[in-house]
């Protein structure tokens, strides 16, 4: 998908949820939906399969996503798999949220962890990114359980592994 | 030739002829001691028949006079001729058949004697000259086997060093590549078997790690409770305040 055209889906949704007035609600469950098709191949195929008339694949997203968020939240995944671009939707979804970020005067940091982390937790990793790095982040988190313990945390192209996943692959080198 | 030798045949012939025609006077006009004994007895008997005597009156002094003179006669038979000077007729015949003989010898016998000895010194000398020749071309046919048998055998030599250099290089090729490959084999086996015990030390160290990093995973996700978690998260974000 060209630039503008991602950065438009995205600005709609953006504007969607503002409209609404649940940005930060709407934004952080449409991250949250995002990773999960993007770790998801089966999913990804299914909101992608042209074999599949675009009411079916929206009614599967729907489906899914039952009541686990917003009802604006869904209507915004349905709209773009509606659309014919489900195959998109995690770059779509990732450029809104940096947009919306960037609206802030904020990076985006993209946290792996195995748990939820509090809001405590959250600020006080921002306040720990900035004074490392001197940048404002905005915390986005990813449940991913392959991290086991610890986090992982991506700002751009910048990535702070602190995960047991990565001390036990460390372990395995050693060994080998 | 043929001309030359009828010639000198037909010269010898009348020789002959001659030196038997001359000799035969000789012959006649010489005495022996015998005959001209008896001569002189037919001619002393003679005398005595013509002057008057008889045989029976013979033995008287008279008749020994007579007798007396007749051996002195005789005795004179008895002289020898010179052995050195010969008899004047026989010198005359002798002569005149030495220069007839010569005469032939010279005009007939002389010019067909020469021209066979020029004609045999001719042949000699072209036979000797085809000899010669012969023993040139055969010396000349020698020297060409023996150059070509030299070449032959300076070619086989050739041949044969180049034969054996060959076999040399050959050889050398052979074992050269051989002890490569022998070499070769040995490097490439050394390597497999580091290889094999490198992979084996690898598998065997995975393996071991699989099982110890899986046994540790176990443990940790045993130990993992909220608060473990809390606390590993807590531990990150001070480890990233502290690269500051």
């Amino acid at each position: 998908m060209a630039d503008d055209r991602l950065g438009g889906y995205a600005d709609a949704l953006l504007a969607v949820a503002a409209a609404e007035g649940a940005s930060e609600v709407v934004e952080d469950e449409l991250f949250r939906f995002a990773e999960v098709l993007r770790g998801s191949e089966t999913l990804m195929d299914t909101v992608s399969d042209r074999q599949l008339s675009l009411e079916r694949r929206q009614a599967v997203v729907e489906d899914l996503l039952g009541e686990s968020v917003s009802a604006i939240t869904t209507a915004l995944i349905s709209m773009v798999v509606g659309t014919g671009r489900g195959a998109d939707l995690p770059a779509i979804v990732d450029e809104a949220v940096e947009r919306s970020a960037a609206g802030r005067n904020r990076a985006l940091a993209r946290v792996r962890s195995a748990v939820e982390l509090t809001d405590d937790q959250k600020s006080r990793l921002a306040a720990a990114i900035k004074s490392s790095t001197g940048t404002d982040v905005e915390i986005r988190v990813v449940i991913d359980e392959t991290v086991m313990g610890g986090l992982v945390t991506e700002i751009g192209d910048d990535v702070i592994d602190g995960s047991v996943r990565r001390r036990m692959a460390q372990l395995r080198e050693s060994f080998t | 030739m043929t001309r030359q030798i009828r010639h000198l045949v037909g010269a010898l012939g009348l020789a002959g002829t001659l030196l038997v025609l001359a000799a035969a006077p000789a012959a006649a006009s010489g005495e022996t001691i015998g005959s001209c004994a008896i001569d002189k007895a037919i001619e002393a008997e003679e005398e005595l028949v013509a002057n008057g005597f008889t045989l029976h009156e013979i033995h008287d002094e008279a008749l020994e006079a007579e007798f007396g003179a007749l051996e002195s006669e005789m005795e004179s038979c008895l002289e020898a001729p010179s052995p050195i000077i010969p008899e004047l007729d026989e010198i005359i015949w002798g002569g005149g058949a030495f220069l007839i003989l010569l005469f032939f010898m010279i005009t007939k016998g002389m010019p067909a004697v020469q021209g066979a000895m020029s004609a045999r010194s001719e042949k000699i000398a072209s036979d000797l000259d085809a000899a010669e020749q012969a023993k040139s071309d055969a010396t000349k046919i020698k020297a060409d086997h023996a150059a070509e048998l030299a070449g032959a055998k300076a070619e086989a030599a050739a041949l044969i060093d180049e034969a054996r250099g060959q076999a040399d290089q050959l050889k050398t090729d052979l074992q050269t590549r051989a002890e490569a490959d022998i070499a070769e084999m040995r490097t490439r086996a050394q390597a497999d078997i580091e290889a094999s015990r490198t992979q084996a030390i690898s598998d065997l160290r995975s393996e071991v790690s699989q099982i110890a990093v899986g046994a540790a995973e176990a443990v940790i996700r045993a130990n993992l409770d909220a608060n473990a978690q809390s606390a590993l998260v807590d531990a990150y974000i001070d480890e990233v305040a502290g690269r500051g």
